[in-house]
């Protein structure tokens, strides 16, 4: 194959105002951050309520969290994702639905849809890891608290959650990794983040090899600093005789 | 104290495992309850801070029966120290995070009270060099001191131990026994499940002996070791004491 390589064309201008081809990157990379980390933060909150429903002894509260993780881990991520931006804002009463779909930034109501999709997606999976984490502690430690006379939320807050989530850090890191990674189904709804950049450089340029070569590094630069910013956590909250679940 | 009146007790529905249980400790008395592997012993303890219900009957704590719906069993408890076979230490906190835990979230002392409190137990036990140790860092007598010291933070009526030393190594059960021992001598009201029969002999006002879930015996050391009433605990005293003078 005869291809020639020029990675002069990042510092291209585009056309645009006065931006280079860059900039579409660096403009990408802030919202796939954006939405990963606003995603995040809804998974772990509404994920690790769930993981504690689902192992509080009464029946309700964990039929309600299985039921929830069957649904949002069974449902295909896209699809959810359709859901969210062409279906969900229909039910809105009108002037939300109004102000949804007319008087947002195109691009700040698919963002919204996005990280609810991924958030609600994602705290299914981060359910079932505090589910096991909790699970993996030995029963005398909850029985120990109650026995002091520890109610039910202070026996979670100060005795299973604190050793829970130290031992599964490894799985949420990876299911951290994956929110990321999940963030690029953004650019099927037109939200304009690093793969959708990626593949309007490409076709404004003709330099495909080029364009994903850089995006491929941004992905894996990204992977690498939030693994060893989980790893510097993992050893900032170790202590010796909690040993963490495998990865994965 | 504590009082049983016709206890009984099932898991599963089907299988009785405490049967017609009634019985009295009095304020300071330190009472030793043994049988064999399987006969009920750590059911019955647990019955008494209600890690586990109970079916029938009423146990009752001073003036307040444990084993009603209306009561407020965290209430209950506060005042009820236990001690586990395996310890039960919270790993990640330290020696005197694990004291100070129940006394600060449960009783709302101040940290400072709480730490005062506990590093004064820590010194009782002879633990007070590892006060920022974490337990995975102490051996199993020491882990079992440290948790005795997180009993008698919550300034308990009652302490109830299930079996103390039986995950100790031999020589370190010496040392968990002599902290009870001035425990007992301090005036607690203690019930403790235990096979160590030189600490019943020295230490019990009385040994209850269990079988299938009944209390076959119930009276004084001396009564219980020269003169047991029943075929089974004659076998039971056999075994326990044969190694002893094996
Ligand atoms: N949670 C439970 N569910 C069902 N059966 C149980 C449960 N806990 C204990 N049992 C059974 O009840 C009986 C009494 O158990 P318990 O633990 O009270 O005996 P124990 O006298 O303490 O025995 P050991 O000396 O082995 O500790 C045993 O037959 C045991 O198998
Ligand atoms: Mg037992």
């Amino acid at each position: 194959m005869n291809y020639n390589w020029d990675w002069r064309v990042f510092f291209k201008p585009t056309g645009i105002g006065n931006e280079i081809y860059l900039d579409w990157f660096v403009t990408g990379l802030g919202w796939t951050i954006a939405l990963a980390l606003s995603a995040w933060v809804i998974a772990l909150l509404l994920g690790s309520l769930l993981g504690v429903m689902r192992t509080l002894p009464g029946r309700y509260a964990a039929r309600i969290a299985g039921a929830y993780v069957e649904l949002f881990r069974n449902v295909p991520l896209l699809v959810q994702l359709f859901v969210w931006y062409f279906i969900v804002p229909d039910w809105l009463p009108e002037p939300l639905e109004d102000w949804f779909k007319q008087d947002l930034h195109p691009a700040i109501s698919a963002f919204i849809s996005v990280t609810i999709c991924l958030g609600l997606f994602t705290a299914a999976r981060v359910c079932e890891q505090v589910r096991t984490g909790i699970q993996a502690l030995p029963r005398g430690q909850a029985m120990a608290a109650y026995a002091l006379g520890l109610s039910l939320p202070q026996v979670y807050r100060q005795v299973l959650l604190p050793q829970a989530f130290r031992i599964i850090i490894p799985p949420l890191t990876s299911e951290f990794l994956n929110v990321f990674k999940n963030s690029s189904v953004a650019s099927l709804i037109g939200l304009m983040e690093l793969l959708a950049q990626t593949k309007q450089t490409a076709e404004f340029t003709a330099n495909l090899f080029e364009a994903f070569t850089l995006a491929t590094l941004i992905y894996f630069t990204l992977n690498m600093g939030l693994m060893l910013f989980m790893r510097w956590v993992e050893k900032r909250v170790r202590v010796p005789g909690l040993i963490a679940l495998g990865g994965k | 104290m504590i009082r049983f009146s016709q206890v009984n007790k099932w898991y599963d529905r089907e299988h009785h495992v405490l049967k017609h249980i009634s019985l009295e400790v009095k304020a300071g008395e330190v009472v030793v309850v043994c049988g064999p592997s399987g006969s009920g012993k750590s059911t019955l303890i647990r019955t008494i801070n209600q890690l586990e219900p109970v079916e029938e009957g009423e146990i009752w704590i001073g003036d307040v029966q444990v084993n009603n719906p209306r009561t407020n069993i965290n209430r209950v408890r506060e005042n009820v120290g236990f001690v586990f076979q395996h310890f039960n230490l919270y790993p990640h906190l330290s020696v005197l995070e694990n004291i100070t835990l129940a006394p600060m979230q449960v009783k709302k002392l101040s940290r400072a009270a709480a730490e005062e409190r506990a590093i004064a137990l820590l010194i009782k036990v002879g633990l007070a060099h590892k006060k920022d140790a974490y337990p995975a860092n102490l051996s199993g007598g020491q882990q079992q001191r440290v948790a005795i010291a997180r009993g008698l933070a919550m300034e308990p009526k009652v302490m109830l131990f299930d079996e103390p030393t039986s995950a100790l190594d031999p020589e370190m059960i010496g040392e968990v026994l002599k902290v009870m021992q001035d425990l007992a001598e301090s005036g607690m009201t203690m019930m403790v499940v235990t096979h160590e029969m030189g600490f019943a002999r020295e230490v019990a006002d009385r040994v209850l002996f269990l079988d299938h879930g009944e209390i076959l015996e119930d009276t004084t050391p001396e009564a219980f070791f020269t003169n047991p009433q029943h075929d089974r605990a004659r076998q039971f005293l056999k075994q326990v004491l044969a190694p002893m003078h094996g």
